[in-house]
């Protein structure tokens, strides 16, 4: 019974720390999203649109704000292709297509995606 | 969250602008009409500024942004550029070598003419823009020619500009290879370019005075009237093609040639656009 | 917030899907989609979607390969600067895939090597396209 107990433990231990593994994965890869979203010679993402992170601060507004993300991309991929090449969807944007012309690379994507999916 | 509710109609009337039509013309040789374009882009901009007279439109996003405005107009109380003016002049009235000066190479002494260029010229076979005909008047007169994009050229393209201030914009197109380089001008316009893939008009007919970080981005109407520029930016003055060189190096495309055939015939379609509005340049910007 | 909702709603449902028709709008949903390292068929055919440019880095990290990369890379760059469409920072990324190259950091190389030889395609790519669409671009149109 209590070789039982400790086993339990362990593997409580082991789910534990299993999760917050991912949880610090996620957290790194938001805080690199966060970091090309304000930075200007990279997604300069903040040039165009508002986020509610009081670091983003003077955000512009040529694009719509970064808000309810998840009810407007219910599909996370879509949001990524969004970002991938946003003429697809609308063929006057002026948003850069920061994948089809690799001004971001696919990571760096990945690392915005996981960032502004949070607003 | 009022903030939001704010932004979120911004956005929306952006899109509503965007939407909103106006007459389009052709890009081929046999249905473009400079008429018709220059027509239906005062009339998109009227319908999306209603409270803008369109004189106003030479004074660049001044006209549409009054929380700068002010800022501006104290600046152009004690001009940046006066200093280029008197040092154009200077220039513009000292002979070259052979005896002969720039008033010899220009219709009327070369004042009050600058609302004339660009214009076509069927012997060159191309647009020729003010600072061309400044350095083919030099050229003529055996000295050297200018740097196309700041210093003398812009300072003599100063004074002269400065002569005809009031004077109207009136671009001729007189035949139909004015008409194509028109159109090659027009098509430039529209076309993205650079790694960020960006027209003209993304953000000087699509996205005017909406903003990009704090700045506000100007509309293409009125946008030729007030060079060259002292841009606070630059802290000197400069050509247009230089500004178009910028323009472009900001969305990471490699400039091209400054005087070179397609950013002359670029100036050729900006201008016949602001065609009816008179000439205030120099001006300064931010 | 319930004032911005019909917003979200209309900004929710102007983002639909759209059908791809060439090759090349197929490859790009999927890359977009998906990122690098994916495979998907088009027309009964399976594809990767590697850009062409990332396979011929995926060779072995030889001096030769980096090279060889690096010098398609500088014709394509050559390309698309005669039809004026270069993008400013295709010859810094040319430089430093030289500077790897120097260093022995061939793998280097050849990604930095085939980002320059992408983007040169697509500068040329950006050109034909605007020379079709250029016109959408009119307001109006």
């Amino acid at each position: 019974m209590r070789k039982n107990i400790r086993i339990k433990h362990a593997l409580l231990g082991l789910i534990l720390a299993g999760a917050s593994t991912v949880a610090v994965a996620d957290a790194d890869l938001e805080a690199k999203g966060k970091a090309l979203y304000l930075n200007k010679k990279k997604g300069n993402c903040i040039a165009c649109h508002m986020i509610n992170d009081p670091d983003a601060k003077l955000a512009g507004l040529q694009g719509p704000p970064i808000v309810a993300m998840q009810a407007r991309f219910p599909d996370k991929k879509q949001l990524r292709a969004q970002i991938w090449d946003a003429t697809v969807k609308n063929p006057k944007t002026i948003m850069p297509p920061f994948g089809r012309h690799w001004i971001l690379s696919e990571d760096e994507i990945d690392a915005v995606v996981a960032y502004i999916y949070k607003f | 969250m009022k903030i939001i509710t704010s932004l979120l109609a911004g956005a929306s009337l952006a899109l509503v602008a965007s939407m909103s039509s106006a007459a389009s013309t052709g890009n081929t040789l046999a249905t473009v009409d400079p008429e018709a374009d220059r027509l239906a882009l005062q009339a998109f901009f009227q319908k999306r500024f209603p409270q803008v007279e369109l004189d106003d439109y030479a004074n660049g996003i001044y006209a549409l942004d009054a929380a700068s405005r002010a800022q501006w107009e104290e600046m152009e109380e004690f001009p940046p550029y006066e200093f280029d003016i008197e040092a154009g002049e200077e220039m513009f009235n000292t002979p070259f070598a052979n005896g002969k000066s720039y008033a010899d190479c220009f219709e009327n002494g070369g004042m009050g003419i600058r609302q004339n260029f660009p214009y076509w010229s069927d012997e060159q076979d191309r647009v020729v823009t003010l600072e061309l005909a400044i350095n083919q008047c030099r050229e003529a007169n055996g000295e050297k020619k200018l740097k196309a994009k700041k210093g003398a050229i812009a300072q003599i393209s100063a004074y002269m500009a400065s002569t005809s201030a009031g004077n109207i914009i009136d671009v001729k197109i007189p035949n139909d290879k004015a008409k194509a380089a028109y159109l090659d001008g027009k098509a430039q316009f529209y076309s993205r370019r650079g790694q960020l893939n960006m027209s003209c008009a993304n953000c000087h007919v699509q996205g005017v005075n909406i903003p990009i970080r704090a700045d506000r981005t100007s509309a293409t109407l009125g946008h030729v009237t007030h060079f060259p520029v002292f841009r606070s930016k630059w802290g000197e003055l400069g050509t247009l093609h230089r500004r178009f060189g910028g323009c472009q190096n900001n969305v990471r495309g490699t400039p091209l040639k400054a005087q070179g055939k397609e950013y002359s015939n670029l100036e050729f379609f900006m201008t016949y656009m602001s065609n009816g509005l008179e000439v205030n340049g120099p001006g300064s910007r931010k | 917030m319930k004032k911005y909702l019909p917003l979200v709603a209309a900004l929710v449902l102007s983002s639909g899907s759209v059908a791809a028709a060439s090759f090349e709008d197929a490859f790009n949903a999927e890359r977009a989609l998906h990122g690098k390292g994916h495979t998907f068929t088009f027309e009964g055919k399976e594809y990767t979607t590697d850009h062409p440019e990332e396979l011929e880095a995926a060779a072995e990290a030889t001096e030769a390969n980096a090279k060889a990369l690096i010098a398609s890379a500088k014709a394509k760059h050559k390309e698309v600067k005669a039809v004026g469409y270069d993008w400013t920072l295709t010859k810094g990324i040319l430089k430093s895939a030289n500077k790897a190259l120097k260093a022995g950091k061939f793998q280097e190389a050849m990604n930095l090597a085939a980002q320059a030889k992408y983007h040169a395609r697509m500068g040329i790519r950006q050109a034909q396209r605007s020379a079709e669409d250029w016109v959408i671009m009119v307001p109006g149109s």
